[in-house]
């Protein structure tokens, strides 16, 4: 574990990243209660003429007299909980279907593979999209279960491949033969031993589902105004009457990008690390792993 | 190889039965269904005239018995219904929209390739260089770019404020059969689709490099003599080339989704404009028909990438 951090710290870009991501989350937790300036709150008297960024208001202000850099801060809140918590959500899903499924084999794998197969054939965006239009509900709770309801299909894919393998050690074996119930292997033995890539692909998750929230948003399908979310920030600037205010767009969106960046890059940087350490685990030789980068999170096991 | 396409499209068929079916009842589940939707929209009418509505959609039905009509309507009549907007038949709807789509995935898939590969190439043949350190900080930078967010941007820059490129739409007023007018309304959304989807090829191709110039018949190559051109572009690009087209497959449904964005940005009239659309104003067989040729897109696209696959590497035998 030791070795495992310093060699994670020896990676330039996880450390830009770990920097990235604890910045933004000590932001969305304090900052708000630094700054104190409401988002929500209008001012009438610079309503319809967005102010540019001064040492009044950091990022200028927004079509009806809101502080921007307020509504960024808050902004972060709500992108960080959606993201984490529709993580939470995937990953408890995925896991425990995926280790269903690799646990149980045969025609039922196969059945709960297929369904799995289906899902991922649909762009996920767009089924979102659907579901949430449909439902007409933007609480809160419910954008986080849609997001995280319809994306646990690649973490499902991740953690069958990785029971698969556990399946058939020794020490499953021998709890097998102790007379461990169907359970108590899946929850005691083969979850815990598979959870090492669901670390990175949570990771990665997290930047995805801020992206997905802030495109729902965007199309004004996801968090509501007045609560402030870095994509409906960027729908209020498409407003015609402040397309000439480009702070108001720049803002939401160098916020998305960096955040994003922040979440790829320390996922990237576990994943050099984790890989390592299971080639070293096998071999005990220190080459460097040659790491195929992630294209889509969907990569993580390949269509079949 | 040709018995190994026709038996993965028999394969195809249960699978896209399955993304029906799935699609219909996430519709149908969803509270707020096509019924209650009517009968929001339908307050005009007389009670007795919603009914008859009601019972000739078939919305009183349970969902997988609208699932199961839905289907026979469509294996017998091949039809996916009748829009609830306009009346007309979702299929003409789709197949009208369906050019300006596929024109900008193909567009911008090529102009990714053209971009990608040489830069993937050249990073890893200089691993560690400043060549290296950018186009990879670069490219998680792109990743990391809502796709929305950069057509904004580029609409601003480059036809707001240059006024290079028109700002939406795919025809200019009375050019609407010009072809170079059409390229013109073209290229700000490729570029957006372009950059974003560029990073993990470049990566990729990077990776799949790397690896091929450790193998041994890079070893061979060099040990005859030859130059490094050769040994770089001939034997080494040649077999990375090759994980590289499974990246097709992979990457479908999010390049989709981007597309879908993308149209909705620009304001371009393809599947993804009306499919958002079609949310908005819950018109559900337009919905559902989008969502089946979408995955069939992604289905034709993996299948496509597995062939891809055996045509490029001689040792894959499918059979």
């Amino acid at each position: 574990m030791r070795t495992g951090l310093r060699r994670f710290f020896r990676e330039r870009s996880a450390v830009v990243g770990v920097v990235i991501v604890s910045v933004v989350v000590l932001a969305a937790i304090f900052g708000p209660l630094v700054y104190g300036v409401s988002p929500i709150a209008i001012r009438h008297d610079l309503m319809g003429t967005p102010q540019a960024p001064s040492a009044g208001h950091l990022l200028g202000t927004d079509l009806l007299g809101r502080d921007e850099f307020s509504r960024a801060l808050y902004g972060a809140r709500v992108s960080l909980t959606v993201g984490v918590t529709a993580m939470l959500v995937a990953i408890g899903v995925g896991t425990l279907y995926g280790a269903v499924s690799g646990a149980a084999g045969g025609a039922v794998d196969a059945v709960m593979m297929r369904f799995v197969d289906a899902m991922l054939a649909f762009p996920s965006i767009f089924l979102i999209i659907t579901v949430e239009a449909l439902t007409n509900n933007f609480a809160l709770a419910v954008i986080i279960l849609i997001i995280g309801l319809l994306s646990w299909m690649s973490v499902a894919r991740l953690v069958r491949g990785e029971v698969l393998s556990l399946r058939e050690r020794d020490f499953v074996e021998a709890a097998r033969a102790l007379g461990a119930s169907p359970a108590r292997l899946i929850f005691r033995h083969l979850i815990p031993n598979a959870l090492t890539p669901v670390v990175v692909a949570a990771t990665l998750a997290i930047g995805d589902n801020i992206l997905v929230e802030a495109g729902l948003s965007f199309l004004g399908l996801g968090v509501q105004p007045p609560m402030p979310s870095w994509g409906n920030m960027l729908q209020d600037a498409l407003t015609p009457d402040a397309r000439n205010a480009p702070w108001l767009v720049v803002t939401p969106g160098l916020l998305i990008v960096v955040t994003l960046l922040g979440f790829s890059l320390l996922g990237d940087g576990l994943q050099v690390v984790l890989n390592r350490s299971i080639q070293q685990e096998s071999s005990g030789i220190d080459e460097p792993a040659v790491v195929l980068s992630r294209p889509t999170t969907e990569a993580a096991a390949p269509a079949s | 190889m040709t018995a190994y396409v026709v038996r993965r499209l028999v394969a195809a068929i249960p699978l896209l039965l399955l993304v029906s079916f799935i699609s219909y009842g996430l519709m149908g589940l969803a509270p707020g269904g096509p019924a209650a939707i009517l009968g929001a929209q339908a307050r005009g009418l007389t009670p007795a005239a919603r009914e008859h509505f009601i019972q000739q959609l078939g919305l009183d039905k349970p969902w997988y018995v609208q699932f199961f009509f839905w289907l026979v309507t469509l294996v017998f009549h091949g039809s996916l219904g009748n829009s609830y907007v306009d009346g007309r038949p979702v299929f003409d709807k789709i197949l009208e929209r369906m050019p300006i789509t596929l024109e900008l995935l193909g567009l911008s898939l090529a102009a990714t390739l053209i971009v990608a590969i040489p830069v993937g190439v050249h990073a890893a043949t200089h691993r560690g260089s400043w060549f290296d350190y950018i186009s990879s900080a670069l490219g998680f930078a792109a990743y990391a770019t809502p796709v929305f967010w950069l057509g904004v941007v580029l609409v601003d820059v480059f036809a707001i404020h240059l006024r290079w490129f028109p700002t939406s739409g795919i025809a200019s007023l009375g050019y609407e059969h010009d072809p170079i007018d059409r390229l013109r309304h073209l290229v700000l959304p490729v570029a957006a689709l372009t950059i974003v989807s560029f990073a993990s090829w470049m990566r990729y191709q990077r990776g799949a490099m790397i690896e091929a110039l450790q193998a041994p018949f890079v070893r061979t190559a060099r040990a005859k003599g030859l130059s490094e051109r050769l040994v770089v572009y001939r034997h080494a690009l040649r077999n990375a080339l090759i994980p590289t087209v499974t990246l097709l497959g992979l990457t479908l449904p999010g390049l989709v989704g981007g597309a879908y964005f993308v149209e909705y940005v620009f304001s371009l009239p393809g599947m993804g404009l009306l499919g958002i659309n079609s949310v908005f104003s819950r018109d559900y067989p337009t919905v559902m028909g989008i969502t089946l040729l979408s995955a069939i897109v992604v289905v034709l696209g993996n299948l496509f990438a597995d062939v891809a696959y055996a045509a490029v590497d001689p040792r894959i035998r499918y059979d």
